[in-house]
């Protein structure tokens, strides 16, 4: 929804033709229209003779067209993750690549949110990067004024020309056309690197995976290519160590809800990694964010749900809830290590979280069991995954509903 | 090793689909397909690998890390070579996945679930089928 401002005092009851808004050479749409008024006397056209006289300009401000933002900083996925695929899922509807373009376009688009991944910010391509000795996470490689301009835009309601990496040639492709969607999640590395970028999120999340966990699951993931050893998957992680602790992981502290997945504590000495001990730290006086909590909010509880109510298997189940402080912020940190056997188990937990934002008692459970086959669906990884994805929801609603509220009451005065 | 023919002309007359072992006439250069099957035999056969052509390119990438890593391993090269080797792991499992995830079948009754190879049946239905069966067969059944 658009707001337009008419700037001259003809009136609009004549017919009028609206031109093809023209390109810029940034790849952006302008957002004025220009109507060309027809005359009402017959062999007229173009500029009519008497009182009307000229084209009407109508510029539209799309200023209050309420795209809502969200960065996800993650080290994988870009667009095609689990958590891409769980958030899209609460507002309904499957994501897909853009129809019709790009094969390899790494863009999902469903019906309420569009998904762009920030490799397609790469300034330079594979062979580029090669040639200078910089990864893909060093802020080199990456135009971030391309992408403040494109993510304002967007925000603004103006549809851009986004350029596309391809990761299987590692070549720049020719950009395809975002339209402007009610909510622009950015998924890659740098989402919150660039200040200006920052500044334009609504919400942002920073998915935290520790070293251990990471190796085990690139062993179950890399061991099927050939080419891939235990050496090489860990040494490719080792290297990219120190420009990721350069580059990546300070964005941490700018985020407002950081889930940090790291191994169980309920079994001594397990590598595999599928027992796992998930953290959700959020932040606290986020606006539209109220921090999810167990039982009493602000105190600090441990609890474990299996008992006499709950029978849990080996290795059950144990929460823990409580205030903190992270980098310096003020933060709930609610946390699971343990892992789901059954529905009734799932939906227990459920019953028992506060300020989760579901719009019917089990949404979260029924979240969770539409996508069992994704991986996470029985730990903390998907149980967190889900509630910020309502959270999100939860805070596009928020944002909405507050930004229609706004020119009704300038309507008033 | 040296190769006489450009490496993606080489792969694709000596792969097979789901990499299995090699086959295909190297009879102009028997060296290759000495040294191809050394390789095979030493390799252990992939339960489930990505298209052939993102394979490779993981399995280069990995080799000219040894290149680029056996002069100064904390090099700018160095670093940049293992990032290449994780960008086109991540790629050849999201082909993997989306390899797995295109069944004709499945993609075709997602937009018609109406049609008869979509039907889904509940115990009822399967009843009524059974016995529509027995009760309409086919004549030249011959139920001994």
């Amino acid at each position: 929804m658009a707001v337009c401002s008419a700037y001259t005092t003809q009136s609009l009851n004549s017919t009028c033709s609206i031109s093809t808004p023209a390109k810029t050479h940034l790849g952006f749409h302008q957002k004025q229209v220009v109507f060309y008024r027809r005359s009402s006397k017959r062999g007229g056209s173009g500029s009519g003779s008497g009182s009307s006289s000229g084209p009407c300009v109508i510029t539209c401000s799309a200023g209050d067209s309420q795209t809502v933002v969200i960065g996800l900083a993650a080290d994988s996925g870009c667009g095609k993750s689990t958590f891409m695929r769980r958030l899209t899922s609460v507002f309904g509807g499957a994501a897909e690549p853009p129809k019709g373009g790009n094969p390899d376009s790494n863009t999902l688009i469903s019906d309420m949110t569009t998904v762009i991944c920030l490799d397609d910010y790469h300034s330079l391509d594979r062979t580029g990067r090669k040639e200078k000795g910089v990864t893909a996470l060093d802020p080199r490689a990456n135009d971030f004024d391309l992408m403040y301009e494109q993510v304002k835009a967007i925000k603004s309601g103006v549809a851009v020309d986004k350029p596309i990496y391809n990761h299987v040639t590692g070549l720049l492709d020719p950009p395809e056309l975002i339209k402007p969607p009610k909510i622009l999640v950015i998924e890659g590395l740098h989402p919150m690197f660039d200040e200006r970028v920052r500044d334009l999120l609504d919400f942002s999340i920073y998915l935290d995976i520790s070293n251990e966990v990471k190796f085990a699951w690139k062993i179950q993931r890399d061991m099927a290519e050939r080419g891939h050893s235990l050496e090489s998957i860990k040494a490719s992680i080792e290297a990219r160590k120190p420009d990721f602790d350069a580059y990546i992981d300070p964005q941490k502290k700018y985020a407002d809800a950081v889930i940090e997945v790291l191994p169980t504590q309920l079994i001594p000495d397990d590598n595999e990694g599928k027992v796992l001990r998930v953290r959700l730290i959020m932040k606290e006086g986020v606006k539209h964010f109220s921090p999810v909590y167990l039982f009493d909010e602000g105190s600090t509880i441990s609890w474990i749900p299996c008992g006499r109510k709950l029978t849990c298997s080996y290795p059950g189940i144990k929460f823990h809830y409580g205030p903190d402080t992270y980098f310096g912020n003020e933060v709930s940190i609610l946390e699971m290590d343990g892992q789901f056997d059954r529905l009734d188990e799932l939906i227990y937990v459920e019953s028992h979280l506060s300020n989760i934002s579901t719009k019917f008692y089990g949404e979260v459970t029924q979240q969770m069991l539409k996508h069992a086959d994704f991986p996470g669906s029985n730990n903390g990884t998907g149980l967190f995954q889900t509630i910020v994805g309502l959270k999100i929801r939860d805070l596009y609603e928020q944002i909405t509903s507050s930004k229609t509220a706004a020119p009704l009451e300038a309507t008033k005065a | 090793m040296a190769t006489l023919c450009k490496p993606k002309s080489c792969s694709q007359r000596t792969r097979l689909k789901k990499g299995g072992p090699v086959k295909v006439a190297t009879l102009n250069q028997p060296w290759k397909r000495v040294s191809q099957s050394k390789r095979r035999m030493q390799v252990m056969k992939p339960v489930r690998a990505a298209p052939d052509s993102i394979s490779e390119k993981v399995e280069k990438s990995v080799k000219e890390v040894q290149e680029a890593c056996s002069d100064d391993p904390v090099s700018g090269e160095c670093v940049a070579a293992w990032d290449e080797v994780k960008e086109l792991s991540a790629a050849a499992s999201h082909a993997r996945d989306k390899k797995k995830d295109n069944d004709p079948l499945e993609n075709y009754c997602k937009d018609n679930p109406k049609t008869d190879e979509c039907r889904t049946y509940d115990n009822g239905s399967i009843i009524y089928i059974m016995t529509s069966f027995f009760v309409f067969g086919d004549e030249n059944l011959e139920l001994s």
